[in-house]
């Protein structure tokens, strides 16, 4: 892959909603979903030329955002234990492609209150659409677990969504 | 000397007829097959673990200490498909096996052409040891092994139907104040 | 409603701020190269090491919290499920008897 700057710009600019949603919806926090991004890309800026592809440039970035989010949250304060009483301020007023905006924002929290490991799953399922395969090869994760991970937290979800907000599912 | 030998000969095969904690084998590469896969191995340490964090998190948390406590280790295997036909009754006879050696007994069974419905105890020296449930349907297959003592009024209560009580050889018969009481199933 | 259309719905892509790639190239393209490594007194030595353990201790005890939490959740689901399947056999042997 080439080290030319006006490349390593279009780079970034082609994958950095990828990296900053997959931090965004991780933390709740778009100040922090940005400070990881940058760190991310400065990191692929280094390891541009061991990059061989678009393809390996992808996957690069999605593992090594999926370990940073992770490295950060292990270091941090633990989270309150009620998320949807203490929910942060929602990151974003984004409800396009949802009629009730409402329910999106809740489903960000609560996505964001999911353990660790689930959350990345969720995200790299519903946000980048990946199957459980590929999500099992993005985060070096049996693929048993995998799925484990999403059907418990779309039980826990469906749960929540129904005990808070009598929503039906 | 010999009669020592003897009576060590007779301790041993006494102890090699006590039931064994059910190992739940035989169901490897059914997670591959499953659109959904629930896979959890609950041991002392963890069970010990889960009770603190929940102790002190409301009545419902309570509730769920309370039922692990006289716990040693729960084990669930679930499995849900797209399509039938994705495991075989036979891929379940490493579990039944087990569960036909002494000190297991069958307390509830439900059997039709398609499904099996079986929930079996284990009992140790005149007490409760531990539970197993099998529920196969067509598309769905659910193992759940429970180690330990787990009274089962409490726990069909977890599950949010307000079912009959369930005569379990041993425990006290409930007097059926849950009886007729339906609930929203979650 | 369909909660995985709403969780893709919800999880849907966007973009930082505006010029943040720009601003990321500009960083990237003025990094100073990694300096030579210096000679620490033997008190900041101490002071790093006693920081590492701090972190490490902390670290430590907030995986064994993150361990208590999954197991915890674990628990939880894993009884639901034996009270769906229990409560399902029962049914399933009433409705025989009646």
């Amino acid at each position: 892959m080439t080290d030319d700057p006006e490349r390593f710009e279009e780079l970034v600019r082609e994958h950095q909603a990828m990296v900053f949603s997959m931090a965004c919806r991780y933390l709740r926090n778009r100040a922090l979903a940005e400070e990881i991004a940058q760190d991310v890309f400065l990191q692929l800026y280094r390891k541009l030329p061991s990059l061989e592809s678009q393809d390996h440039v992808v996957h690069w970035l999605r593992w090594v955002t999926a370990h940073r989010l992770i490295d950060h949250s292990r270091y941090e304060k633990r989270r309150p234990q009620s998320p949807l009483e203490d929910a942060p301020e929602p990151a974003s007023a984004d409800s396009m492609g949802s009629a009730d905006p409402l329910l999106s924002d809740m489903l960000r929290d609560l996505v964001a209150a999911l353990p660790e490991n689930a959350r990345l799953v969720m995200i790299l399922r519903y946000q980048e659409d990946l199957d459980p395969m590929d999500i099992a090869q993005a985060l070096d994760m049996p693929i048993a677990t995998v799925k484990s991970h999403l059907h418990r937290s779309l039980s826990l979800l469906r749960d929540k969504l129904s005990r808070k907000k009598g929503v039906g599912l | 000397m010999r009669r020592i030998l003897w009576m060590l000969l007779i301790a041993a095969g006494t102890i090699s007829q006590l039931p064994a904690q059910l190992r739940i084998t035989g169901l490897d590469g059914l997670a591959s097959k499953a659109k959904e896969s629930v896979d959890i191995t609950l041991d002392p340490a963890m069970l010990q673990m889960a009770g603190a964090f929940l102790a002190g998190s409301g009545k419902d948390g309570n509730d769920v200490k309370n039922l692990i406590a006289g716990l040693k280790a729960i084990t669930v295997r679930s499995y849900e498909f797209k399509e039938t036909g994705q495991y075989r009754m036979e891929d379940l006879e490493p579990i039944r096996a087990q569960l036909r050696t002494p000190g297991w007994s069958k307390i509830i069974s439900s059997q039709s052409k398609e499904e099996i419905s079986e929930i079996y105890m284990r009992s140790d020296q005149g007490k409760i040891a531990g539970f197993a449930i099998i529920n196969a349907e067509p598309k769905e297959l659910t193992v759940v092994a429970i180690e330990g003592a787990i009274n089962l009024q409490d726990l069909s209560k977890l599950g949010g139907l307000g079912v009959p009580a369930i005569r379990v050889p041993g425990q006290a018969k409930d007097q059926g104040k849950d009886a007729g009481k339906k609930g929203k199933q979650e | 409603m369909n909660l995985d259309e709403e969780l893709r719905a919800a999880l849907r892509r966007e973009d930082p701020s505006l010029g943040f790639a720009e601003r990321v190239a500009a960083k990237a393209h003025s990094s100073p190269a990694p300096k030579a490594v210096m000679r620490f007194p033997r008190m900041m030595w101490a002071a790093a090491i006693a920081a590492v353990l701090v972190t490490g201790l902390t670290a430590m005890y907030e995986y064994r919290q993150m361990q208590a939490e999954h197991a915890s959740r674990d628990a939880v689901i894993a009884l639901r499920i034996a009270a769906d399947k229990l409560n399902n056999a029962r049914d399933k042997v009433s409705r025989r008897e009646n």
